[in-house]
C-alpha cells in the first residue's frame, strides 16, 4: 500500500510539472531527468488531458492493473459538474453490453466465445487529488451511463459527479486505481497465445465541448475521440519480453521480482496504445528528408515475416514522405510499426506514434499486403494523430479522407499492383496480373453494394454495423477523388494542406473542412457536400440514345420570294442526336461528348440536373460515340458502362470473348465434380 | 498385378478408345457451348452499345467486370476474374475443398452433369473393360444397361459424400481445426495444420472415392444387379488388394497433380486480343482434354487392376447372356470352352 502510494505521489509530481498552464507546479517540482527531454518540448496542442501511469501485466491470470494520475483542464466554456471515463474493457464483459449486442448482429459466433475470452475492468480507487487538501474519494458516487442508447447494461461510460464544479481554464487532478482483465481479441486489444496489444486499456476520460461532455459508449463500427495530452507510462511486463508502445521509451529497469518495467513518455498525442510480446523482432529505420527533421522508425515484426521488413518500412518511409509533402510535416521524431501476431486481430489499427500493420506468411510483391495496410495507418498519424476529429461522430473525417489519400500513395508508389485472390483458408494468394488495380473506382465496388445505407452526416456509431465501412472509408474516398477531379489536384491539395496546418492538434468538424475546401477553391460546394455528405443518393448518368443520319429536310426553306417547299431531300449533313439521362438522385455537372467520323469532337456541358436532355448538331460528318462525363469527374457514378453509347458497339466481340473464356472454366469446373462419379 | 502395370494397362487401353475420349471432349462442349451462349447474352445485354466494349474485347475492363457482376444473377454471378487462367482450377479446387456453396444456376448444371456422367460411366467402363471397339449401339445399350444400377450406386455415393462434407468436413475444418488453431499466433503453424486437415478430409474421400470406383467396376465387368452388392463385392476386394489399389490411386493422383501443375505454368490467363483468345482455346481445351483422359486413364487403370486380378471364372457372377454380352461374359468365352456350346 505504501508503495502504491509513493507512486501516486511520483505520478502526481510528474503529471504536474508535465503541464501548461499550471502556475504552481510549473518550476517548483523536481522532474525527472528521463523525462526532460519530452517535458522539455514546447506544446503543439492544448495537453489538457495528460496521465501518468504505471500499469503491470501479469500473463498468468492475463490481468492488467494500474494507477493513473490525470491532470484535467477544462478548456470548455462551461463549468464541469461532472466526470466522464471511457472505461471500454467493460464492452466485452457480457453480451448485454452496446458493443456485443451491435456486433452480434455482424458476427453472431462472438456470443458463443469462451468464458477465458471475456474481460472488464473494475476501478479500485478515485480521487480529486487537491493541492493542499484531502483527498476526496469519489468512487462510492460514480455510476455507469449510456448517452447514445440508454442500454442500462452498458459499462463503457462511467460518470462521477464532482463536489465543486471545475471552472472553465481550471485544472484538477485525478487519480485512478483500477484492475482488468485481459480480453482475447474482440476489436484491436487483448491477447491470443503470448502477443499482448492493449488498446483503449486504461480509464480516459471523454471530451467536455461547450454544450456538455462527448462520450460515447464503445460502438461496434466506430473508434475513438480524446483530447490531447502528455503520457508518461510505466509498463511492467514479464523481463525478456519486447515491448512496443506510443511514443519513445526513456528508461528500462529490471524488476527483483524477475519483470521489467518500461517507460514511455510522449506529448501531444490524444492516446496510449503498447504491445508486448517474448518473440517480436525489432528492425528500425531512419528517415530523411531534406529540409525536415529525420524520422526514426522501429519496426516490431512477427519472426515469420522478417523477410518482409523492408517492405513495411519502405511503406511507412512512402506515406510519411508524400503526406509530408502533400499536407505538412509530421511533427513527432518516431514512429513504431507493429506486424501483429496472426489470428490477434490487432492489425490494422493507428494510435498516435504507433500502428499496427497486418502481412500474410505468403505475400507476394506484386500485391500489396502488408503495403496498403501500412500506408493506411501510417496516414491515419496526420488524419487522426495530429488533426484529431471525433470518430465517434463524423468517422469519415479521417477513415474516409485518409483512405483517399491512401490511394494516392498506392497510386504513385505501388504500380502496378494487381487482383489476388486467396484460396484454401485464404493461407494461398494467386495474382492475378491481367488484373492491374486501378485508383480511380477502386473502393466502387465495396460502396455500390450499400450506397444508400446511411447518409454520412448521421454520427458514425449510429450507421448499421453490416455497412458502416462502405459509407466511411468508400463512399467519402470517392467523393473526395470527385472533389480532386472537380477543382483540381493542386486545388485540392492545397484544401489538404490548408486543413491540416489549421485543424493541427485540434478537433475539427466537418463544417470546418468544407469550409476550407470552399475557401481555397474559391467555389461554393455546399451543392456537393449537400449531396454526398448529407444524403444517400446515388449517382448515374447514362447516354439514353444516340443516332446519326443524313439530314432531311421538308417544310418551307427560303425567305421571301425565294422561299421553297422542300419535300425532304437531302441535306448537307448529318444530324447527331444524344439524349443523355440521370438515373440516380444525385446531380452533378456533367459534360457530353460527340465524336465524330475522323475524330473530331463536340462538347456540351450539361448542369445535370433535368432527368434527362438532348443534345443535337449537324457536321458533315456521321457521329461515332458519345459519352458523358467522358473526363471521368464524377468518379461517385455507380454505373459507368451506361457512360457511352457507341454507334458501331462492340459488344458482341467482347461478350463472345469473355464466354469462350469463362466456358473453360465451367469445363473444368464439371470435371472437378466429376470427381465423384 | 502390380500398380505400374495396372497403370499401364489402363494408358493402353484408354490410347486405343480415342472415339471415346473424343466423344466425351465433345459431350463437355455440348455442355459449355450452350451455357457460355447464355453467358455471352448477359455480357452483351449488360454492354449493350457502350464504349466499355471495347477495351474489353481488346483487353481487360475489370471496372465494366465489377459492375457486371454486381448485377449478375445465376450464372452470371460465377463470372469473377479468377475464372480466367490458372485461376479457374484453384477456384473450382477450393470449391470442393473448402466445401463452397455454389451459385444454384451452376448446382443445378452440376447435378445434371453427374447425372449424364453416371449414365456414361456404364459404357465407358464397358468399353474400357473390353478393350476393344463396341460402337455406338454398343457403348450405349451398356449405358442403358447400366443406368439404374449405376445410379442407384450413385445415391448410395451421394450419401456417403453427403456425409463427408455436410458433417465430416464441417468438424475437420471448423470444430478440430478451429480448436487445434485457437491459440496459434504463427500463420506458417496454421497452414500447416490446415494442409494436415485437407490430407485428413483427402484421405476419407479418396478411401470413398476408390470404394465407389470399384464398386462402379464390379457392377459393370460382372454385371451385377444390386448396387448394394457391388459395393460389398468393391470394397472386398479393396481389402485383399489395398496395397496395389493405394499404389494405383497414388500414380493417377500424381499423373493430376502433373497435368494441373503443368497447365499451372503453361495457362496463359485473361484473352486480350484475338490471337490471344485462340491461346487460351487452344492451351484451355488440351487441358480440359488432359483431364478427360485422366480421367480414363483412373477408370481404366482400375478396371485394368481388377480384371488382372479377379476377372475370371471363379470369381465373377454368372451373367445373363443378352446382348451386349457383358464384359465378364466376354471373359469367360474367351478363357474356355463354352458350356453351353
Amino acid at each position: 500500500m505504501l508503495a502504491r502510494c509513493a507512486v501516486v505521489v511520483a505520478l502526481l509530481i510528474l503529471g504536474g510539472t508535465a503541464l501548461p498552464g499550471q502556475p504552481t507546479a510549473r518550476g517548483s517540482a523536481p522532474q525527472p531527468p528521463a523525462a526532460a527531454p519530452a517535458a522539455a518540448s514546447p506544446p503543439l496542442s492544448p495537453r489538457n488531458a495528460s496521465y501518468a501511469i504505471s500499469a503491470r501485466l501479469d500473463p498468468g491470470s492475463r490481468s492488467l492493473t494500474g494507477d493513473e494520475l490525470l491532470t484535467w483542464r477544462n478548456t470548455s466554456r462551461r463549468p464541469a459538474e461532472t466526470l466522464q471515463f471511457h472505461l471500454y474493457y467493460n464492452a466485452w464483459r457480457n453480451t448485454r453490453s452496446t458493443w456485443m449486442r451491435e456486433r452480434v448482429r455482424v458476427n453472431p459466433a462472438l456470443a458463443t466465445r469462451p468464458e477465458g475470452d471475456w474481460s472488464w475492468i473494475d476501478l479500485t480507487s478515485l480521487r480529486i487529488i487537491p493541492r493542499g487538501g484531502t483527498p476526496a474519494d469519489l468512487l462510492a458516487r460514480a455510476r455507469f451511463i449510456a448517452p447514445d442508447d440508454g442500454n442500462a447494461d452498458d459499462r463503457t461510460v462511467l460518470e462521477v459527479p464532482l463536489d465543486r464544479p471545475v471552472s472553465p481554464g481550471e485544472t484538477i487532478n485525478v487519480q485512478i486505481g483500477w484492475s482488468s482483465r485481459v480480453p482475447r481479441t474482440f476489436a484491436r486489444t487483448g491477447v491470443v497465445g503470448d502477443f499482448y496489444f492493449l488498446a483503449q486499456w486504461f480509464p480516459k476520460i471523454g471530451v467536455l465541448e461547450d454544450d456538455g461532455w462527448n462520450t460515447h459508449q464503445f460502438h461496434s463500427a466506430t473508434e475513438f475521440f480524446a483530447d490531447f495530452g502528455s503520457y508518461d507510462v510505466r509498463l511492467t511486463v514479464p523481463k525478456g519480453w519486447t515491448v512496443g508502445a506510443t511514443g519513445l521509451e526513456r528508461e528500462r529497469r529490471d524488476e527483483a521480482d524477475g519483470t521489467t518495467t518500461h517507460r514511455y513518455a510522449q506529448d501531444d498525442v490524444h492516446d496510449f496504445a503498447w504491445t508486448a510480446s517474448p518473440r517480436l523482432l525489432e528492425r528500425t529505420a531512419i528517415l530523411e528528408q531534406p529540409g525536415r527533421a529525420a524520422i526514426s522508425l522501429r519496426l516490431l515484426l512477427q519472426p515469420e515475416h522478417a523477410g518482409q521488413a523492408d517492405r513495411h518500412i519502405e511503406a511507412a518511409r512512402a506515406t510519411l514522405t508524400r503526406y509530408g509533402n502533400w499536407f505538412g510535416p509530421y511533427p513527432y521524431s518516431h514512429l513504431t510499426i507493429v506486424d501483429p501476431a496472426w489470428q490477434s486481430g490487432a492489425g490494422g489499427m493507428e494510435y498516435p506514434t504507433l500502428v499496427t500493420a497486418g502481412s500474410r506468411w505468403l505475400a507476394p510483391r506484386d500485391s500489396t499486403t502488408p503495403e496498403s495496410v501500412v500506408v493506411h495507418e501510417t496516414g491515419h498519424q496526420f488524419l487522426y494523430g495530429v488533426v484529431a476529429s471525433n470518430e465517434f461522430e463524423d468517422g469519415w473525417m479521417d477513415e474516409g479522407i485518409n483512405t483517399y489519400a491512401q490511394g494516392r500513395v498506392i497510386d504513385e508508389a505501388y504500380q502496378p499492383n494487381y487482383y489476388t485472390k486467396r484460396y484454401f483458408g485464404g493461407f494461398v494468394p494467386w495474382v492475378f496480373r491481367d488484373f492491374p488495380l486501378q485508383r480511380v473506382g477502386n473502393r466502387m465496388a465495396g460502396y455500390r453494394a450499400a450506397a444508400r445505407s446511411d447518409v454520412p452526416s448521421t454520427p458514425t456509431w449510429r450507421y448499421s454495423p453490416l455497412t458502416a465501412a462502405a459509407i466511411t472509408y468508400n463512399k467519402t474516398a470517392l467523393w473526395m477523388q470527385t472533389l480532386e477531379r472537380l477543382i483540381g489536384w493542386p486545388a485540392m491539395q492545397r484544401v489538404m494542406s490548408t486543413y491540416y496546418s489549421r485543424w493541427a492538434f485540434r478537433h475539427p468538424k466537418p463544417d470546418d473542412f468544407f469550409a476550407i475546401v470552399n475557401e481555397v477553391s474559391g467555389q461554393d460546394l455546399t451543392w456537393f457536400f449537400d449531396q454526398v455528405y448529407r444524403g444517400s443518393g446515388v449517382f448515374d448518368y447514362a447516354v439514353q440514345s444516340i443516332r446519326s443520319e443524313r439530314e432531311h429536310v421538308r417544310g418551307y426553306v427560303g425567305e421571301g420570294g425565294s422561299r421553297t417547299f422542300a419535300s425532304g431531300q437531302n441535306g448537307d449533313g448529318y444530324v447527331s442526336t444524344v439524349i443523355v439521362a440521370r438515373r440516380g438522385e444525385g446531380i452533378f455537372p456533367v459534360d457530353v461528348r460527340l465524336v465524330l467520323e475522323g475524330g473530331e469532337e463536340v462538347r456540351w456541358h450539361w448542369d445535370g440536373r433535368d432527368r434527362w436532355k438532348q443534345f443535337q448538331v449537324v457536321k458533315p460528318v456521321r457521329a461515332v460515340s458519345a459519352d458523358v462525363d467522358p473526363d471521368r469527374v464524377l468518379v461517385l457514378d455507380i454505373n459507368t458502362t451506361n457512360n457511352s453509347a457507341s454507334l458501331a458497339p462492340r459488344a458482341e466481340a467482347a461478350a463472345r470473348k469473355w464466354s469462350l473464356a469463362w466456358m473453360i472454366w465451367l469445363q473444368d469446373h464439371l470435371m472437378t465434380y466429376g470427381f465423384f462419379v | 498385378m502390380r500398380a505400374t502395370e495396372a497403370f499401364r494397362d489402363g494408358g493402353r487401353r484408354v490410347n486405343g478408345a480415342p472415339v471415346l475420349l473424343a466423344g466425351l471432349f465433345a459431350l463437355t462442349l455440348a455442355v459449355g457451348l450452350p451455357l457460355s451462349w447464355l453467358i455471352r447474352d448477359m455480357l452483351a445485354t449488360h454492354l449493350g452499345s457502350s464504349l466499355a466494349a471495347a477495351p474489353a474485347a481488346s483487353g481487360i475492363n475489370y471496372e465494366w467486370w465489377q459492375e457486371f457482376v454486381a448485377q449478375a444473377s445465376g450464372l452470371g454471378r460465377t463470372f469473377a476474374p479468377s475464372m480466367s487462367g490458372f485461376g479457374a482450377v484453384l477456384d473450382n479446387l477450393q470449391g470442393v475443398a473448402d466445401d463452397l456453396p455454389l451459385v444454384s444456376a451452376l448446382a443445378v448444371v452440376t447435378a445434371v452433369w453427374l447425372i449424364v456422367w453416371s449414365f456414361l460411366s456404364g459404357g465407358i467402363l464397358d468399353r474400357l473393360a473390353r478393350g476393344r471397339k463396341t460402337r455406338s449401339h454398343g457403348f450405349f445399350a451398356a449405358c442403358g444397361g447400366h443406368f439404374w444400377r449405376l445410379l442407384r450406386l450413385g445415391l448410395i455415393a451421394w450419401a456417403a459424400y453427403a456425409f463427408l462434407f455436410g458433417y465430416v468436413h464441417g468438424w475437420v475444418f471448423t470444430s478440430a481445426l478451429g480448436r487445434l488453431t485457437r491459440d496459434v499466433t504463427v500463420e506458417r503453424s496454421a497452414f500447416l495444420l490446415r494442409g494436415l486437415g485437407y490430407l485428413v478430409f483427402g484421405a476419407l474421400v479418396v478411401a470413398c472415392n476408390i470404394a465407389f470406383d470399384y464398386a462402379r467396376i464390379r457392377l459393370v465387368v460382372e454385371d451385377r444387379r444390386s448396387a448394394v452388392g457391388a459395393l460389398l463385392a468393391g470394397l472386398r476386394f479393396l481389402r485383399r488388394h489395398r496395397l496395389v489399389v493405394l499404389g494405383l490411386y497414388a500414380l493417377n493422383a500424381v499423373a493430376f497433380l502433373l497435368l494441373v501443375a503443368l497447365y499451372g505454368v503453361a495457362a496463359p490467363g485473361a484473352p486480350r486480343q484475338r490471337w490471344s483468345l485462340v491461346l487460351v482455346l487452344a492451351i484451355g481445351e488440351l487441358y480440359i482434354l488432359g483431364r478427360l483422359y485422366l480421367k480414363l486413364l483412373f477408370y481404366a487403370s482400375e478396371t485394368a487392376l481388377f480384371q488382372g486380378e479377379l476377372a475370371h471364372a471363379a470369381y465373377t457372377a454368372a451373367p445373363a447372356v443378352l446382348w451386349p454380352d457383358s464384359p465378364a461374359a466376354e471373359s469367360i468365352a474367351n478363357a474356355e470352352p463354352q458350356p453351353w456350346s
